[in-house]
């Protein structure tokens, strides 16, 4: 699997506006259900939230990946979102998180949600990569960036 | 034959018996300690007053001293538990605000309470001695009533709020010191004092940090013949901990502290055991305290002092903290809610009953009516946050969801220090991504397992083939820099 069978190039968000948790799951849902009319943004945003009770997604280091299973879609869907400001999202290491990565798969993937997970997790694992995401000029950098180095691994 | 005692073999039998019922009175009350946010310490209040009038309250004043190094004991214990249940990532977040409310804080409080408390005191030292008493805080009163209502709180909050606690119990004791010594007739307050009280703090600080390191060599070199005695040698190093920085002139009680937070940060052999000895002691300690207030107070004087002592209490509970609080957090640039919340929950605990004997030892003017004030003031400040502290962290959204406890605790015990990978368990919720696939589809780190598996009351072996489901308890051995992402497919990990 790689990064560009989950993210396009126009579900990059540069500079998300939200300051609030539940506002950037809103914000990332949104933009996902622009492109895929299939899937409703309400209740995508509530399986979002219901996954965040079971614990943060922010893993530390200024990164979230926000997830869940939702029916009605056929392959993993991401978004990615930058915030400059950086959000208050409950992270493990009581941080301001500043880089979101949403993946969203089908109800009965397990597998294959787990794999974009660990994919996702350990393209952010790099503290130079971090730096460059967060210095990218628009949404055409970051995406080039990431899909870079994903071709690392 | 009967033992010899000093006080006769019927009465030492008689007292053995009365602590026994205490004490199992006392654990039985801890399982409902949820009686609207009513923290399981005030029925042993109202227990020491019932207990007082019975005889054994002129025995006691007797005894001040007793019960003075009684508390101070207890106060080293309480605080010893707390450092050694504080892990670095804690102290990293909160080091700074929490280091700005122990001692800006402690002394904005004690400001802010002693203008008010003049109005009731002839002199402004007294004012500002019962400002000093009952300017800590203790936030082991505040949790268990939190976790009892299955609410947490986030986490940067838990983290000020438990440092801050730990931090200004010595700021507080020297200060009350300081203003006891004065009122005593040993002089005026001068700035010299006053500036002798940062040296004492470094002084404590570090001969408990020399005390702590040198309990983790100690630790890793020791081989007791049973894991038992581990807690035996940790209880040396708390008394230690108080014991040198106060020899050297020091503040004895961050030392304590602060021996307990290198020593709880390090390698330690049967941890788990350490801590559960350490949790007990410190859990009798509070209750002790209560008893010991109750039994020291005397109802004849309590009514005197009691529209005093309530509305002192209040401006506590309303004015100086909550204003303190706000200018000491200003320059962190903390959400509203959150500045609020920690100006609100400022609950006193053991504390402020221990350092209202000192006045009545030195035998300072007033320490009667200062003893009896703060015992309003306690009871004020333990109920009024106590009582909406749940209220308040769902109206201000500082929830978070608690993790259910774990059904069994799996736990490597042993006399070496073990390194390498931690047991995590896990309660799988439907929305986790891991919920419904195989164990042999889980994308786990090279070093990292699922172990166990309990579901409903069965225990299970994980085998490749094993689907995971809703409400099963994961128990995974994991590396410790595989934890977010093991944390990232299983949700939240379970309170151990």
């Amino acid at each position: 699997m790689s990064i560009t069978d989950i993210l396009t190039p126009d579900m990059v968000l540069p500079d998300l506006s939200s300051d609030s948790k539940n506002g950037v799951l809103r914000e990332l849902a949104a933009k996902l259900c622009a492109r895929h009319p299939e899937i409703k943004p309400e209740r995508l945003a509530a399986i979002l939230v219901e996954r965040e009770r079971l614990g943060s997604t922010a893993i530390g280091d200024g990164i979230a990946i926000p997830h869940g299973k939702i029916e009605g879609i056929d392959s993993i869907l991401g978004v990615f979102g930058r915030s400059l400001k950086g959000v208050e999202f409950d992270s493990l290491d009581g941080k301001p998180t500043h880089l979101f990565f949403l993946l969203v798969a089908p109800e009965e993937a397990a597998s294959l949600h787990l794999k974009a997970l660990a994919r996702v997790s350990r393209l952010l694992k790099s503290a130079t990569f971090r730096e460059q995401l967060m210095s990218a000029r628009d949404s055409a950098e970051i995406y080039r960036l990431i899909i870079d180095e994903d071709e690392k691994y | 034959m009967e033992p010899m005692s000093a006080l006769g073999p019927a009465s030492i039998a008689l007292l053995f018996s009365v602590c026994a019922l205490l004490i199992l009175t006392s654990v039985m009350l801890a399982g409902t300690s949820d009686w609207a946010g009513v923290p399981v310490v005030l029925p042993f209040l109202a227990l020491g007053l019932i207990a007082g009038g019975t005889g054994l309250r002129p025995l006691l004043y007797q005894d001040y001293e007793v019960c003075f190094d009684l508390g101070t004991l207890t106060l080293v214990l309480i605080l010893f538990d707390g450092g050694l249940n504080t892990p670095l990532a804690q102290v990293q977040m909160a080091i700074w605000p929490a280091a700005v409310l122990a001692t800006v804080g402690v002394v904005g409080t004690m400001s802010l309470f002693a203008l008010c408390a003049r109005l009731f005191h002839s002199s402004w030292t007294q004012a500002f001695l019962l400002g000093a008493i009952v300017s800590s805080t203790d936030a082991a009163a505040v949790f268990p009533i939190l976790r009892g209502s299955g609410l947490q709180l986030r986490k940067r909050v838990v983290a000020v709020l438990e440092l801050e606690s730990g931090l200004n119990d010595p700021i507080a004791v020297t200060l009350t010191i300081a203003l006891t010594a004065s009122l005593s007739g040993q002089g005026p307050l001068t700035l010299a004092t006053l500036a002798h009280i940062p040296i004492q703090l470094l002084l404590g600080a570090i001969v408990g940090a020399a005390v702590g390191y040198g309990g983790r060599w100690l630790m890793l070199r020791a081989r007791p013949v049973a894991g038992g005695l581990y807690p035996l040698l940790t209880l040396a190093f708390a008394l230690l901990g108080f014991g040198l920085p106060a020899l050297a002139h020091g503040s004895g009680f961050l030392g304590a502290y602060v021996a307990a937070m290198v020593l709880g940060n390090g390698p330690m052999p049967c941890r788990g055991g350490i801590l559960r000895v350490h949790d007990s002691l410190a859990w009798l300690g509070q209750v002790a305290m209560y008893l010991l207030l109750g039994l020291l107070a005397a109802p004849v004087e309590l009514l005197k002092v009691a529209p005093q002592g309530i509305v002192l209490g209040l401006a506590l509970a309303l004015f100086a903290r909550p204003l303190a609080v706000t200018l000491c957090v200003l320059a962190f640039r903390y959400p509203i809610r959150e500045v609020a919340y920690l100006g609100w929950v400022g609950l006193r605990g053991a504390v402020p009953i221990i350092l209202a004997t000192y006045p009545i030892l030195a035998r300072v003017e007033g320490a009667t009516i200062i003893f009896h004030v703060v015992f309003f003031v306690v009871l004020v400040n333990t109920f009024v946050p106590g009582a909406t502290v749940r209220w308040l962290t769902r109206r201000l959204g500082l929830e978070s969801q608690e993790p259910p406890a774990a059904p069994a605790l799996l736990e490597v015990i042993s006399t070496r220090v073990l390194k390498g990978a931690e047991i995590v368990s896990f309660s799988l919720g439907a929305s986790a991504a891991a919920c419904g696939a195989a164990i042999s589809e889980l994308p786990f780190p090279p070093d990292s397992a699922v172990i166990l598996l309990i579901r409903g009351e069965e225990v299970i072996a994980p085998k490749g083939a094993t689907v995971l489901a809703e409400g099963d308890h994961v128990y995974v051995l994991c590396q410790p820099t595989d934890r977010p992402f093991i944390r990232l497919i299983f949700g939240r990990s379970e309170a151990s």
